[in-house]
């Protein structure tokens, strides 16, 4: 049986844990079985989170190291410090945003650093704010980094029609039917 | 919690532990909250049955403990330090019993993911005679709760279930059956039971132990073999047998699996019967030997001597991994696992966890080391008592203004002993739902004891760190209190009024040197995501930065540091008006009053922060 996992990470209150939700329902919605796991608790208050995906034949919540099939960064830099959860076919989908970490003088790395410690692995990146905006709310990001994933063929068996049902807001669907046509914007 | 079809709920490991309390019949819940446990009430709270954020953990066990006393179902749920809070009447409810069904929750933090340890809760179990139940996912959760319920029905005796973060924060789609009407109690007055004075204790120590009996044989219904006909064992316990489950697969591996529910005690026959049909057996259990101490207490009495594995190849150290299965399988199949990974680049730089814009934690910090020095101290010759809420995040540059932080109510406790020690003023720092919590008795021990120290509590209206569950602190104020218990200097300070909390704050130092006893000053604003969340309807006002004025001198990105004060190329600030709130901390801190607040504020904006 087809087993995907999906490791995204992000910062919180980015929308991290919400994504998750959105896949474990539209999951249900097609009775495609999911498991996610979360980060709570202090962790959320702008620090590094991430969630574990893994969807079909699973028993179990966390992802082996190596073995994510998909990394997702809602921020740039997040996708380094998950960098032990891929392998080099990995597919790394980075967002353009880049955080500042709460810190004096930590200056961030650049994307260009970042794409630069990348080289040789499947990276796209795209950049789900400027989707989000376009579809009407910047907190659709999340949605947007989900759509550009259905167009990848993250999802094995989950049909569009039940992510529609669970992103439930009008931007969030928006956002993630426009990331669909935007495959592949940038492969290095 | 999404609502699927009647049966099936995409569920939160805590919602289902919540779902599974209400089909068995719980009447009475009670809690405070502490990450991973606190998603539990919040879902009962939301039916119809009595629940109550207690003012700490001991008094959450009382109030269930007496509940089912009286013949209720009753839970109490924490997370697994809350259960230390608690664990004086934990031990006489194994002594008494109950009339109705009692379960205990509590929620263990391998990898000390919000938590200050990762003991390992299955202990009290063995410590106190009470069983322990311990599910692997969200779905064994709903149901090995309602278990937990029966249990407690039939033997009369209390129920710990333990759950972890990894239990508790897995989301899957789970089956429900419809709740079930809660079960109150009826007046019952029983003496020579619940008077724990030594004659009742007495007989009442001969009956837990024949409860412990009826446990034994109760226990071994709740767990299970899976015979492949392998002369090869594996004992999971828990979350374990998931990823035992999984790595089998992987691997293409056949064994026996013994999958056991119950650490404690464990099911002595099925381990029997299991460990009498292999040669050689891998106990897999997270955190400390419960589960393997016990196995091999019964193979010695039962002269049965086998190849066993366990802590040999599963460290003790933080959570389950698969990767720590792995790891075992290949020393105990004799397998290659090679896996294959990439590094973490050395040099990504770290993103702890930070106070929130519009955070008064962060203004009040850095009022207080402006007071230290105005007192004429030096903020490294202080010792500041920390305790646990978000101000523990005091700790990180910039303000570094934590030197410990060990317990729930220990910033008090510990700053009593420092001076006694030193001879030095030490400041105790501490949330509103911590005085509460356990500063109450080491304040009243400070006054009696005449301690000089600074109190500082840092009253934000809620207990934030756990999701904004609520505090005594908004119907009693503790400034009174403070009062009530005999504190002479007692003083309130909005930490954004920056000039005036300055000169409070050191004027209360200098009292507290002249006087040599406590003072207390109370900083008086509500926690910003429980504003925002107020006003989510709202176009909030905004900061912006005059670049004209503004000069570069990185004071607010680099000793304010607000996430939303952004630096420029050329040093100068800006603003991300998606992040900021409007509320205005920032621009006394501006030297060079670069920093303005543009837009209107909503209505009841003041209330909402100050009331």
């Amino acid at each position: 049986m087809v087993r995907v996992n999906i490791l995204i990470a992000g910062i919180g209150g980015q929308g991290v844990v919400t994504a998750g939700r959105i896949i474990a329902e539209a999951g249900v919605y097609s009775n495609v079985k999911v498991l996610t796991s979360e980060t709570h608790g202090l962790s959320q208050r702008g620090g590094a989170v991430n969630i574990h995906v893994r969807i079909g034949d699973v028993n179990s919540p966390l992802i082996p190291l190596g073995k994510a099939d998909y990394l997702v960064g809602l921020e740039a830099t997040e996708v380094l410090r998950n960098l032990n959860y891929a392998n080099k076919n990995t597919e790394i989908i980075i967002n353009e945003y880049i955080s500042r970490p709460v810190l004096p003088k930590i200056r961030p790395l650049s994307l260009d650093k970042i794409l630069d410690k990348l080289k040789d692995l499947k990276v796209h990146v795209i950049n789900a704010e400027e989707i989000a905006i376009k579809a009407g709310n910047p907190l659709a990001a999340n949605a947007a980094i989900l759509g550009y994933l259905y167009s990848l063929g993250a999802f094995p068996g989950i049909e569009e029609e039940s992510f529609i049902k669970a992103l439930r807001t009008e931007s969030n669907i928006k956002a993630f039917k426009m990331a669909q046509s935007i495959v592949k914007v940038k492969s290095l | 919690m999404i609502q699927i079809s009647s049966q099936k709920r995409v569920l939160l490991g805590n919602e289902a532990i919540a779902y599974g309390a209400l089909s068995a019949g719980v009447g009475i819940a009670t809690s405070y909250p502490g990450t991973p446990a606190s998603e539990i009430l919040e879902t009962l709270e939301k039916h119809n049955i009595y629940t109550e954020w207690s003012t700490n953990e001991k008094v959450a066990f009382e109030t269930a403990y007496g509940a089912a006393m009286m013949g209720a179902f009753a839970l109490t749920s924490m997370k697994h330090v809350g259960l230390n809070v608690a664990a004086d009447p934990l031990m006489s409810s194994s002594y008494t019993g109950v009339e109705g069904a009692f379960v205990i929750v509590t929620g263990d933090d391998p990898s000390m993911w919000s938590s200050q340890n990762e003991q390992d809760n299955r202990y009290y179990g063995l410590h106190a005679l009470i069983p322990v139940l311990e599910p692997y996912d969200p779905q064994s959760a709903y149901q090995l709760i309602i278990e937990a319920f029966k249990l407690s029905d039939r033997v009369k005796h209390p129920v710990l279930f333990k759950t972890t973060t990894r239990v508790s924060h897995t989301r899957e789609p789970v089956e429900l059956r419809p709740p079930s009407k809660p079960i109150l109690g009826k007046f019952i007055k029983n003496p020579k039971k619940y008077v724990l004075v030594p004659e009742n204790a007495r007989r009442n120590r001969i009956e837990q132990l024949k409860r412990w009996d009826m446990i034994q044989e109760e226990v071994e219904k709740l767990n299970e073999l899976i015979d492949e006909g392998s002369k090869d064992l594996i004992i999971a316990s828990g979350i374990s047998y998931g990823y035992v489950v999984d790595a089998l697969k992987e691997f293409d591996i056949k064994a026996n699996v013994l999958k056991i529910s119950t650490p404690v005690p464990v099911p002595k026959k099925l381990v029997i019967e299991a460990v009498s049909k292999a040669d050689r057996v891998l106990i897999v259990e997270e955190g400390g030997p419960v589960v393997e101490y016990q196995i091999k207490d019964i193979l010695y009495d039962e002269g049965i001597r086998v190849e066993l594995h366990g802590k040999d190849l599963i460290t003790r150290v933080g959570e389950m991994t698969p990767d720590k299965v792995y790891y075992a399988f290949s020393k105990f199949f004799s397998i290659d696992i090679i896996t294959d990974y990439l590094q973490v680049p050395q040099d990504t730089p770290p993103r702890p966890p930070a106070f929130c814009p519009g955070c008064p934690h962060r203004s009040s910090f850095i009022d207080l080391k402006k007071a230290v020095v105005m007192a004429s101290l030096r903020p490294d010759d202080v010792f500041f008592s920390g305790d646990i809420g978000c101000y523990t995040l005091g700790l990180n540059p910039p303000f570094e203004e934590i030197d410990s932080t060990t317990d729930m109510g220990s910033s008090i406790g510990l700053a009593n002993g420092v001076y006694r020690a030193t001879q030095k003023i030490p400041i105790a720092i501490i949330g509103d739902s911590t005085f509460f919590h356990t500063g109450l008795p080491a304040l009243a021990n400070a006054v009696y004891y005449k301690t000089p120290m600074l109190v500082f509590v840092l009253d934000n209206r809620t207990t934030a760190m756990t999701g904004e569950q609520p505090s005594p602190s908004k119907k009693i104020e503790i400034g009174d209190v403070a009062k009530g218990l005999g504190v002479k200097y007692v003083k309130y300070i909005d930490p954004f009024d920056t000039n005036t909390s300055i000169k409070v704050l050191s004027d209360a130092l200098k009292w507290v040197k002249e006087n040599k006893e406590p003072a207390v000053v109370i900083a008086k604003r509500a926690c910003a995501l429980l504003v925002t969340r107020s006003l989510r309807e709202y176009e909030l006002p905004k900061a912006v930065v005059d670049l004209n004025r503004c000069t570069g001198c990185s004071i607010c990105y680099d000793y304010f540091t607000c996430p939303a004060i952004i630096p420029r190329p050329d040093k100068k600030a800006e603003i991300d008006p998606l992040t900021c709130i409007g509320c205005g901390a920032c621009v006394q801190i501006c030297p060079f009053k670069a920093i303005s607040i543009k837009g209107e504020k909503p209505e009841k904006w003041d209330e909402l922060w100050l009331g």
